[in-house]
């Protein structure tokens, strides 16, 4: 159908492409769900799906942050690594019998302090987002193997709503997660921030004239998404209940596949953190419907590949074909 | 047009090239090194170290490649094409039986096809880079272990195959001799004396000019990406000859390598502006600093971030220079 519908002798009017566009995840969803229901008996159970929240609230933060940045054209492919490094700190700190506030202080402090880095090297350095977060993220790697030092570190969750607590069956770190999607929906929509953002990613040169402080705005972006990394390694540390040499690795990609599949435009000025959990929330029913259906987990990482793969294309191809017809209609 | 700039350039200008600063850091870190470890400076010791690099450089000349071809170029998926191609070369050999030389054969076509995935995306449909590759990363990384259920294969063992990864001709690695260093100097020559050097340099200046120019630009950028595919599994070939099993994970991570040695070689991230030269001499040196590392048993996992050092450095280290010239 898209394929159709893709095709310039087609035509399709701008609206229909809008259209298909802002509907395709609610559609992707349901079917998603569909699928899985019938193919997973135990896939709709409420004790499932409380699971999948508790699982994604991590990846859910680490997107939220993700966002951010995409829509400043930029991107972050340290969170994971970055992740690993503040969870190791937090949980350690834990142990050590720090007041769980202050750990909680101290770890999005940190998470903030690393994201200071990668801003300093992107906004002061003028290194491009992808060569500067790809050399931190194998520091942060590094950093975390030197720490760990063939300790694993074990840890129990920092606070209640930080792990896999649950009260009447509704998973409380699924609350944070709501709150921090929240305020971030009202930021990008309706504060000043949040509109420069997109202005800076929909062109920087043209906001950089308008007055917009382009270099402070990204700074606090990235800066932002440490923090939120912070905040998410402590959620790691509930869930997985250790942390070993290479924690969090595994999360950079989903994290952007949340972004990509939610419909934030990899080319930056376009979407938002709800788009995102949309997307996290079809990323995170696929790889625990996979599970369910008995297919073995290294199928995922094909699975998020194809779908970021597919998504991008998609929103590449029709952004280009609605920029087209505006420009036909001038 | 080339010849005449080369003339014209003063003393000044030769001095503040790339190359003679990174020719100065190889053989700097070379005397450290050699007065950190006495093996440094035996022959066999810089051969073998050579042996080394032969896979690390063939990634690196593609993702240069790449690079220069400009539109935020970049093929952050060698890694994983390397160790993709190396598994479905274990598969013809191991499985269907076919010769080493056959399958190794077949395997550089594949990593090509693999390549041209990635240039489709890129090029045809004009997808961003960075997103592509990313997801093809972590695709054909997934494939390889999905194909061998995380094991490893082998059957490489014949018809002199081990040769190429395990001897010398003259003292020096076979796989140096017959395959990096041609494919460098093969490289070195198209950049400088073709017209392909020409039209990859005018492609990643400005998209506009050289499709004014009558340039391709989108078959250019496709072959660019082919290109750097079956590099990758060129040096699949030459780790399966090297090592004689063929890993899922055998490129992991080498990536970063990649892009490191093209950055620190002077290659413009934004396209269109560096030497390959510079890139082989960026090679030596990374070469160098991780057998100087190994030697002083560094670990792996502490090279990683080192190397991550060295990638900002570098990238650092263009901005200067580059807004200075600009100046």
């Amino acid at each position: 159908m898209s394929t159709t519908a893709l095709s310039p002798a087609t035509e399709p009017s701008a609206r229909v492409l809008t259209l298909l566009r802002d509907a395709l995840l609610p559609l992707l969803l349901v079917a998603e769900v569909i699928f899985f229901g019938l193919a997973a008996p135990d896939f709709l159970s409420a004790s499932n799906l409380a699971n999948v929240v508790i699982n994604s609230a991590d990846l859910a933060l680490l997107a939220a942050g993700m966002t951010l940045v995409v829509l400043l054209a930029g991107i972050d492919v340290s969170v994971g690594p970055m992740l690993g490094v503040v969870a190791w700190v937090g949980a350690t700190l834990f142990v050590s019998g720090l007041p769980p506030v202050l750990v909680v202080l101290a770890s999005v402090l940190l998470g903030g302090l690393l994201g200071a880095i990668n801003a300093g090297l992107i906004v002061g350095g003028r290194i491009s987002p992808i060569i500067a977060t790809l050399g931190t993220a194998a520091v942060f790697k590094t950093v975390l193997f030197v720490l760990w030092d063939s300790t694993d570190v074990f840890a129990g969750p920092v606070l209640p709503v930080l792990g896999p607590a649950r009260a009447g069956g509704v998973p409380l770190v699924g609350l944070v997660v709501l709150v921090a999607f929240g305020i971030f929906a009202y930021v990008l929509r309706r504060r000043v921030f949040g509109r420069r953002l997109f202005a800076i990613g929909n062109d920087a040169e043209g906001a950089r004239l308008l007055g917009v402080p382009v270099g402070r705005t990204s700074f606090a972006a990235y800066v932002l998404v440490g923090a939120l990394v912070g905040l998410a390694a402590l959620i790691y540390v509930g869930r997985v209940g250790v942390v070993q040499a290479t924690a969090g690795q595994e999360l950079t990609l989903p994290a952007i596949a949340a972004v990509v599949v939610g419909g934030t435009s990899i080319l930056g000025g376009e979407g938002g953190v709800l788009r995102t959990l949309g997307g996290l929330v079809f990323i995170a029913l696929l790889q625990n419907g996979v599970v369910l259906m008995g297919v073995p987990p290294l199928w995922n990482g094909v699975l998020v590949g194809l779908a970021v793969a597919l998504a991008v294309a998609f929103d590449v191809v029709t952004r280009r074909t609605l920029d087209k017809r505006i420009g036909a209609q001038k | 047009m080339t010849t005449t700039a080369v003339a014209r350039r003063s003393l000044r200008d030769r001095v503040s090239d790339r190359r003679v600063f990174l020719a100065v850091l190889v053989l700097a870190l070379g005397a450290v090194m050699s007065l950190l470890s006495p093996y440094f400076l035996q022959v066999g010791n810089l051969l073998a170290m050579t042996q080394y690099g032969a896979v690390i450089g063939l990634l690196a000349l593609g993702q240069a490649l790449v690079i220069l071809g400009g539109r935020g170029g970049i093929d952050l998926s060698v890694g994983s094409t390397l160790s993709l191609s190396g598994i479905v070369m274990g598969l013809l050999a191991q499985n269907l039986g076919l010769g080493p030389w056959l399958a190794a054969l077949l395997a550089v076509a594949f990593g090509g096809l693999l390549g041209s995935v990635n240039g489709l995306l890129i090029a045809r449909l004009g997808l961003p880079p960075l997103i592509v590759t990313l997801s093809t990363l972590f695709l054909y990384g997934a494939l390889a272990q999905v194909l061998t259920g995380g094991g490893q294969l082998g059957g490489f063992d014949g018809q002199g195959f081990a040769a190429l990864g395990q001897s010398a001709i003259l003292g020096v690695p076979t796989q140096v001799l017959l395959v990096l260093a041609p494919m460098y100097a093969l490289a070195i020559w198209a950049q400088n004396r073709t017209s392909f050097g020409r039209r990859l340099h005018q492609a990643g200046t400005s998209d506009r000019a050289a499709g004014l120019a009558g340039i391709d630009v989108t078959r250019l950028r496709l072959r660019l990406y082919v290109l750097s595919g079956a590099l990758a599994a060129l040096g699949a070939v030459v780790t399966n000859a090297w090592l004689l099993t063929a890993r899922p994970s055998a490129g992991t991570g080498m990536e970063l390598q990649a892009i490191t040695i093209a950055v620190l070689g002077g290659i413009d991230i934004f396209g269109g502006r560096g030497h390959l030269s510079g890139v082989l001499l960026a090679l030596a040196i990374v070469v160098v600093l991780s057998w100087g590392l190994q030697l002083a048993q560094v670990g792996n996992s502490v090279q990683t971030g080192i190397l991550g050092l060295v990638l900002v450095g570098a990238a650092l280290l263009n901005n200067l220079i580059g807004r200075r010239s600009s100046a």
